[in-house]
């Protein structure tokens, strides 16, 4: 297992430099202009200084292959050397990635960003993951009666109702009528005490909510498709007919089996979590990573869009690889040699 | 000689037992009615013997066989196993009769829980229902039915996969036989099997039978292996029984005539010569069964009267029971 | 009423404003302001944006600033050099600014005059992508005749003096902060640009880019009571529908910038009866331009919209001035400011429409709408009415191209005028092309509002600061867009009036406020009665803040955030 983990990082390797190239050719090329979002009342031969400043003059090899080094060998260490404190080689004039709007290292934007996206994100999904097993797991076991119709009703809704809407609709209700919630969550926020705990919870709880709507309803229908292909497979009926509990040949039978692929389609959604939540970020202001992507591509941030665009691709490739090797543990059908 | 009167000692008795299952369909999955997967089918089998159940694919066997032990709850009709009626048992009271009851699957991969090693398969019955058992002697009675059903027990700690078609279903069978049941139902325990393996399973089979007394109800498609290992044989049609039979009789001079037809289509060495009954058309839906005999949309003999009237599952002189208006 | 007058009145109309003189630093707690658009520095200099210049105006700040009037108030310097007062040479070729000498920057050192060369020296640096170079233009020299006196030399004379360091977007910072940052290393001084030292009421604590500043009372800011408020949170991001809501209908917020929405909307979260929406308006102008020359598409790209200095190459109907007004008659602008911006737009005739001395009355009838009188000038151009209602001439239908950026109030102004030109027998073909590539300058795009590949072509313009000099500039022969410039150049209209650069030239030589905004009237009035363009709105700023905030002043010449030092809580 460790040495096909191993083999298939190897592999990722040349894709993901494919990726980069391909990611870094598509922005480059694409007809944008750093200035373009300056005010009308700020000449051209200005906004040509700032383009040249940007090192937007060099030839677009060259331009990549620094890109490529800064990102794979600056910004790893000067992350590194902010966590320890140490400082290794020439760290005063190592250039990093800098974003054009910020001029600031675009992984300092993405560290700071990192916090929220993962709290706010991140536990809606771990919400959407245990709202949604349970109701997968009635549904299934009950098809067709009154919760599982209900069930499939709000999945149906959750899926197909935007969050803009639903977020909108929260906000009109616990903000504006209410005033039960904040209606913009506070990024500098230090939960350091039980009052702030609190506040902290007020503030995640629509935006979580918002995203967690949406996440469960598919997690959910995974999880009662999968429920109901193993419901009916005769392990099951093998497992009533030894006389187990109703509960141990749910749980455990069916349950155990159905998480497989569950797992799996979770496990494919975790990049997503630090993709952030672009749509849900912007109306509730939790600034995420999703809102500093929209804010690169609308800024033409082309640096700061290369390398998010490029690490959602790295961590796509991860989270297939640990689905993978997931896969390989939970189920002991599948063995990697 | 009498068939089921005469043994007095019976030890499934099952009557009247139908299992409907619901059909549902449009935007709100409402009911809009049910298959007839068995209806009103009635027989005994005694303490010892093997009841064949044979019958084309989709004519209820399997569910015939799952309603006896109650993986199904039946919709109507008794079941009763050892002097007592199942049929309506719940939860802890039923989990309790379970070891006298087992089944043996037609598929031994998907019957056995991929994610559990063979060891805790056939260890998990004896969890439940021995607690008195020690831990080192559960592992020992798996060792021992491994070593029965002529597997290596040290392959305890294996998972399914790893074994072939007939080493599978012989766990099937060690774990069915865990909890020493009285009654075993084999549905199609070799239909998923190489031929050259079907011989060693069945024997394996007649063999425990021998050793603990055990009570089969036996169903398969092969009719020549139903002849050798069953004492009786019941044939289905549309959910119900058409014709049961002490094998020999029913292979020499089946009565009804869905009973000849199947079994002109087995060839063997006497009869080689009798010609094959092609019945018209196909078997009609479960859940639209037609009215009166339900066999008489194929019915080569088929009149007026078998339209209106259902064919009672009637004793014949020669102690078979069969469920036509013209069987003498 | 002279320049010193006026600033003497601007003067102490602050001080009035600045209120009972009972508060005391900090007093009032925590300001919340939310900015839609979220700042992604806070050096000014790196960026150019609106939103970067106004967050740091709470923090740096120039020699002296614009007021809600447009009036020239002093903020570093202790007053305003003119001519009168000796502090502008009499060859305009030099000012001399008095600084305050009470000020500290925040981390308690003294600010001079050096700090102010050093901002020259680090803007006009050629490799450091200085975003606002134009208010150094003309400057020749800084040297400080001692520490608290500053004096600017300037190439030629220079009747409008105050640029350099002054106003929100030309703020000056501390040298021995930024000393290690000058040209090519401006972009990597991440920590500089992020928290900047500044003389203004507030200093950085946190800067969080794109995400959210947090700022408190700077402890060495001159005013010993000021500013009221302890902590400033300063939140970006979302959207303007949603920043106005958390002012007028949540209050979770006491300040929302830019709130450009429907007028409906703001007027019905308003009724919730938390906070105020408040418009101050400068010089943004919508308007739609004539193109004056000829842009056919039958044309190679060197002659389709291009100016021949020989006038070679007329827009062929509309070189007519007839017909511009015509269309100009047909227009009403009353009807356009109430359906697109409510009470956050005002009717205008005027290209230049402020500040008020500027401001010309001479135009006004623009405002009437007249179909008889526009339908006689195109009977007297000789345009017939065709069969189909479109007015024709030699053959040629009267028929237009009409482009703008997609933008809902544009295309509803588009649909409205259409209508309006339709009724005088003008046919009209509807445009619009995203703001991105409209705007984006690309000079290989045909879309370009430079390119102008259209008879007609809307959107807003403005200019930054208080003198219009160079704005009205943008009309000379010289700056229309061609291919040899790579479709460079302001004078979007290719207009040329010799007339009207005579005036410029004057214009750029005439000192005082006044003699300066007769010329300046004068331009207007030429651009106006000659047609070149139609003025519809008059745009305002459109803010919010709730009525728990008092001293805010809205002001569209600078910051809104000028007088953050004077923002209090209600008691
Ligand atoms: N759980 C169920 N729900 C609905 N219908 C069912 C269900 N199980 C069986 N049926 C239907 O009942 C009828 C009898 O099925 P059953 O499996 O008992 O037939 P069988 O004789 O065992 O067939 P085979 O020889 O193919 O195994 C079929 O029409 C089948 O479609
Ligand atoms: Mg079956």
């Amino acid at each position: 297992m460790l040495r096909y983990a191993i083999r298939r990082l190897l592999i990722s390797i040349p894709t993901l430099l494919a990726i980069s190239f391909i990611v870094f050719a598509l922005l480059d090329l694409a007809p944008s202009d750093p200035t373009a979002n300056l005010p009308l009342t700020i000449p051209p031969e200005v906004r040509e200084k700032i383009r040249l400043s940007l090192g937007l003059g060099e030839p677009f090899p060259i331009r990549y292959l620094k890109w490529l080094q800064q990102f794979l060998i600056n910004e790893p260490l000067a992350v590194f050397e902010q966590l320890t404190g140490l400082s290794i080689g020439d760290s005063e004039n190592r250039l990093r990635v800098l974003s054009w709007a910020t001029r600031s290292p675009v992984t300092d934007l993405i560290v700071e960003r990192m916090p929220q996206t993962l709290w706010v994100v991140g536990m809606s999904y771990v919400v959407a993951v245990l709202i949604a097993v349970p109701i997968g797991v009635i549904s299934a076991y009950r098809q067709y009666s009154i919760f599982d119709q209900v069930g499939t009703l709000i999945s149906m809704l959750g899926f197909s109702i935007p969050t803009f809407f639903t977020g909108l609709l929260l906000i009109v209700i616990f903000s504006v009528w209410l005033g039960w919630l904040p209606s913009i969550y506070d990024t500098t926020h230090v939960v350091n005490d039980w009052e702030s705990f609190l506040f902290q919870v007020r503030q995640m709880i629509m935006p979580t909510m918002v995203l967690a709507l949406a996440n469960a309803s598919q997690i959910s229908r995974f999880m009662r498709a999968s429920m109901l292909d193993n419901l009916n497979q005769d392990y099951v009926r093998t497992a009533r007919a030894k006389g187990v509990r109703e509960r141990t040949v749910v749980l455990l039978h069916v349950l155990r089996n159905s998480l497989i692929p569950v797992v799996t389609v979770i496990a494919l959604g975790v990049p997503t979590i630090f993709g952030g939540a672009i749509v849900t970020e912007q109306i509730f202001r939790v600034n995420g990573i999703g809102a500093l992507l929209i804010t690169g591509i609308e800024s033409n941030d082309i640096p700061l869009v290369q390398t998010l665009t490029f690490i959602f691709a790295i961590l796509i490739v991860l989270f297939n690889l640990i689905a993978d090797l997931l896969y390989g543990v939970l189920d002991p059908r599948i063995r990697y040699e | 000689m009498p068939l089921d009167a005469g043994k007095t000692d019976t030890l499934v008795s099952v009557r009247g037992l139908s299992m409907h299952f619901p059909i549902y369909a449009g935007v709100f999955r409402r009911q809009v009615g049910v298959i007839k997967a068995v209806d009103e089918v009635s027989f005994d089998i005694a303490r010892g013997e093997t009841l064949g159940v044979v019958g084309e694919s989709g004519c209820g066997k399997s569910t015939t066989g799952r309603a006896t032990i109650r993986l199904y709850k039946p919709t109507a009709g008794s079941v009763v196993i050892d002097g007592k009626d199942i049929a309506l048992l719940e939860g802890g009271e039923l989990r309790r009769l379970r070891p006298q009851m087992q089944m043996i699957f037609q598929d031994p991969q998907a019957s056995l829980n991929p994610r559990m090693t063979v060891g805790s398969i056939i260890a998990e019955p004896l969890d439940e229902h021995r607690p008195d058992l020690k831990r080192a002697e559960r592992q020992d009675r798996v060792r021992d039915l491994l070593d029965r059903v002529g597997m290596n027990p040290d392959f305890a700690n294996r998972y399914p996969h790893e074994f072939s078609g007939g080493q599978r279903q012989r766990i099937g069978i060690a774990r069915a036989l865990a909890l020493e049941p009285k009654f075993i139902v084999c549905d199609e325990p070799i239909a998923a099997l190489d031929v050259s393996i079907q011989a060693q399973v069945v024997n394996l089979l007649e063999d425990l039978q021998d050793q603990l007394g055990l009570t089969y109800m036996f169903i398969s498609h092969d009719l020549s292996m139903v002849r050798h290992i069953a004492d009786r044989v019941a044939v289905m049609y549309l959910g119900r029984i058409v014709e049961l039979a002490h094998r020999d009789i029913l292979y020499e001079a089946p009565k009804h005539p869905y009973t000849k037809a199947l079994l002109s289509a087995v060839p063997t060495v006497e009869k080689r010569a009798q010609e094959r009954i092609i019945l018209k058309g196909d078997v009609p839906s479960p859940a639209n069964p037609p009215s009166g005999c339900v066999f008489r949309t194929r019915c080569p003999v088929a009149e007026a009267r078998c339209a209106a009237e259902i064919p009672a599952l009637r004793k014949l002189s020669d102690g078979r029971q069969a469920a036509c208006h013209f069987a003498e | 009423m002279t320049n010193k007058r006026r600033f003497l009145a601007a003067a102490s109309a602050l001080a009035m404003l600045a209120g009972p003189a009972v508060a005391e630093r900090g007093a009032d707690g925590e300001l919340k302001i939310i900015y839609w658009q979220a700042p992604s520095t806070m050096n000014p200099f790196l960026s150019g944006g609106t939103k970067e210049v106004e967050a740091a105006s709470m923090v740096i700040e120039p020699l002296a600033r614009y007021s809600n009037t447009g009036d020239i108030v002093p903020a570093l310097a202790a007053e305003i050099p003119t001519v009168e007062n000796g502090g502008v040479s009499e060859d305009l070729k030099s000012i001399t600014w008095k600084l305050k000498t009470d000020v500290m920057w925040s981390d308690g050192t003294p600010f001079t005059a050096e700090d102010a060369i050093f901002t020259w020296k680090y803007c006009t640096d050629p490799n450091g992508g200085c975003a606002q170079t134009t208010y150094f233009e003309g400057v020749s020299a800084m040297e400080a005749i001692d520490a608290h006196t500053l004096k600017i030399s300037f190439t030629e004379p220079k009747p409008f003096p105050y640029t350099a360091l002054v106003g929100s977007e030309s703020p000056i910072i501390q040298a021995k902060q930024f000393a290690d940052c000058m040209g090519a290393k401006a972009p990597e001084c991440t920590e500089q640009n992020f928290n900047p030292i500044g003389t203004g009421p507030f200093k950085v604590v946190e800067f969080r880019a794109n995400d959210v500043i947090t700022l408190e009372a700077n402890p060495h800011y001159r005013d010993p009571a000021k500013p009221a408020f302890a902590k400033v949170t300063f939140k970006g991001g979302g959207d303007a529908e949603s920043a106005a809501r958390s002012v007028l209908q949540t209050g979770e917020f006491d300040y929302a910038w830019n709130l450009q929405i429907s007028p409906e909307v703001l007027t019905e979260m308003e009724s919730a009866g938390k906070g105020k929406v408040v418009v101050a308006f400068a010089t943004s102008v919508e308007r739609i331009h004539v193109n004056f020359t000829n842009p056919d598409s039958a044309l190679g790209p060197d002659d389709r919209s291009v100016f021949k200095a020989d006038g070679s190459n007329p827009h062929p109907i509309l070189s007519d001035i007839r017909v511009r007004k015509a269309l100009s008659k047909a227009i009403d602008p009353v009807v356009l400011t109430e359906i697109g911006y409510g009470k956050t737009g005002k009717p205008t005739c005027n290209v230049l429409p402020g500040p008020d001395i500027y401001a010309s009355t001479a135009n006004e009838a623009c405002k009437t709408q007249n179909l008889d009188e526009a339908k006689a000038l195109l009977d007297e151009a000789g345009w017939v009415p065709g069969s189909d209602g479109v007015r024709v001439k030699d053959g040629r239908r009267l028929s237009f191209l009409y482009q703008t950026s997609t933008n809902a109030v544009r295309q509803e102004f588009q649909a409205i005028i259409k209508e309006w030109w339709s009724q005088i027998g003008v046919e009209t073909e509807l445009r619009n092309i995203s703001a991105s590539v409209f705007f984006g300058g690309d000079p290989n795009s045909p879309d370009t509002f430079q390119k102008f590949y259209a008879d007609l072509e809307m959107y807003t313009n403005n200019f930054s600061g208080v003198d219009p000099e160079a704005y009205m500039a943008n009309w000379l022969c010289d700056k229309a867009p061609t291919p040899a410039t790579q479709w460079q150049g302001e004078n979007i209209n290719r207009y040329c009036n010799p007339e009207y650069d005579a005036l410029a030239a004057e214009f750029a030589k005439t000192a005082g406020l006044e003699a300066r905004a007769e010329i300046a009237k004068k331009m207007n009035d030429i651009l106006m009665q000659d047609y070149v363009m139609f003025p519809l709105v008059h745009r305002g700023g459109t803010s919010a803040h709730a009525n728990s905030l008092e001293g805010v002043l809205i002001n569209d010449w600078d910051s809104e955030l000028w007088n953050i030092a004077d923002w209090r809580r209600a008691k």
